[in-house]
């Protein structure tokens, strides 16, 4: 029986070790598997009038040198401002991106155009136009 | 094409909207500076009141007998000008943008109606054009104004349906509407599309005359 307490204590505090470690790393929760993620779909914009945004998260992220994975999942500051230190992977963007905001804040789909337009216009990259993501692909 | 597309949607956008505003506030301004030095007493008999009973009057469709004259130009015009109107507006395309660009929460048309209105305006402009064309009355008096004017209201539509239907290269597609519908804004002080500017008073000048002046209906 003591034995068996120990082993399960150290797999225990291997699990511990090992998810603390992907924490600080700023790896998102193993459980997203975020190479599946194809596309950007909002259950909370339903219904949806058009295809949702066409997005191979791996693929889109090598082609586009981005490691931080705040570049896109941010947080907000005290002051409720955009925070590019604070990293939000796995918590949905809706619980900040009201689909109908309060005062102050940005609007989902709003948000969702901001990230990526707005990164494809700074960097003069991506596509602007609405077929250049909605895309039936 | 990326760089044009952009410079499209951002810096010649905001070119086309101040050349609109600016150039329709100055059109108006001159033309009324005009009218009083010119045709006071049309200004002096000017009567609101029998101005906005005409324009509501010419506003409802059949309600008068210019309109009953030729039921399938009053239906064209009509659907028209509706369609022209609810599309720039509210279409879901043009909501989005006035979300992303001012965060304004804009209500959109449903899809489907947008593209239903589309298809009608076009056919409208087509209706335009061949009565233009077979009417000898209408082509004797069509100027190349009037050619211009015609072409530069239809292209809008028709890149949209383009857009729409996936035909050709969607970015070329989506530019050409994005370039058209700023045609159409630059124009629209300076073409015979300043009619958008203009009929409010036309209208209201004619009510007055013929309410206060004449003492009998303009319908």
């Amino acid at each position: 029986m003591k034995k068996l307490n120990s082993t399960v204590c150290k797999v225990l505090v291997c699990a511990a070790l090992v998810a603390t470690g992907g924490l600080c790393l700023g790896l998102p929760p193993a459980f997203s598997s975020q190479e599946d993620i194809t596309h950007v779909r909002s259950e909370a914009l339903k219904p949806h009038t058009r295809p949702a945004a066409l997005f191979r998260h791996d693929e889109h992220n090598e082609k586009a040198g981005i490691d931080d994975c705040a570049t896109c999942h941010h947080g907000k500051d005290k002051d409720g401002k955009r925070d590019m230190a604070d990293m939000t992977a796995g918590t949905d963007c809706v619980e900040c991106h009201a689909v109908s905001p309060v005062k102050g804040q940005t609007a989902l789909r709003r948000a969702f155009h901001l990230q990526c337009m707005g990164c494809h216009q700074e960097r003069k990259q991506g596509p602007l136009h609405c077929t250049g993501c909605h895309t039936n692909g | 094409m990326q760089t044009f597309y952009t410079i499209a949607v951002g810096p010649l956008a905001w070119f086309a909207w101040a050349v609109f505003l600016v150039g329709s506030a100055w059109r108006i301004f001159s033309m009324a500076s005009l009218a009083k030095n010119k045709e006071m007493a049309a200004v002096a008999y000017f009567d609101t009141a029998y101005g906005m009973r005409s324009i509501a009057r010419w506003m409802t469709p059949f309600a008068t007998l210019g309109w009953q004259k030729n039921p399938v130009l009053t239906f064209a015009t009509f659907a028209f000008h509706i369609s022209f109107i609810l599309l720039a507006l509210f279409a879901q395309g043009h909501a989005i943008l006035w979300e992303y660009a001012f965060g304004m929460r804009v209500w959109a048309l449903p899809p489907q109606v947008a593209s239903a209105l589309t298809i009608i305006a076009t056919l409208s402009c087509a209706y335009f054009l061949v009565r233009r064309l077979s009417n000898s009355t209408v082509r004797f008096v069509s100027t190349p104004g009037d050619w211009l004017a015609l072409g530069l209201a239809t292209l809008p539509f028709i890149t949209a349906l383009l857009v729409r239907q996936s035909v050709g290269d969607p970015l070329l597609m989506t530019l050409l509407h994005v370039l058209s519908g700023e045609a159409v804004l630059v124009a629209i002080p300076f073409t015979r599309l300043s009619h958008a500017l203009f009929v409010p008073f036309t209208r209201a000048y004619m009510g007055s005359e013929f309410g206060a002046v004449r003492h009998c209906p303009d319908w």
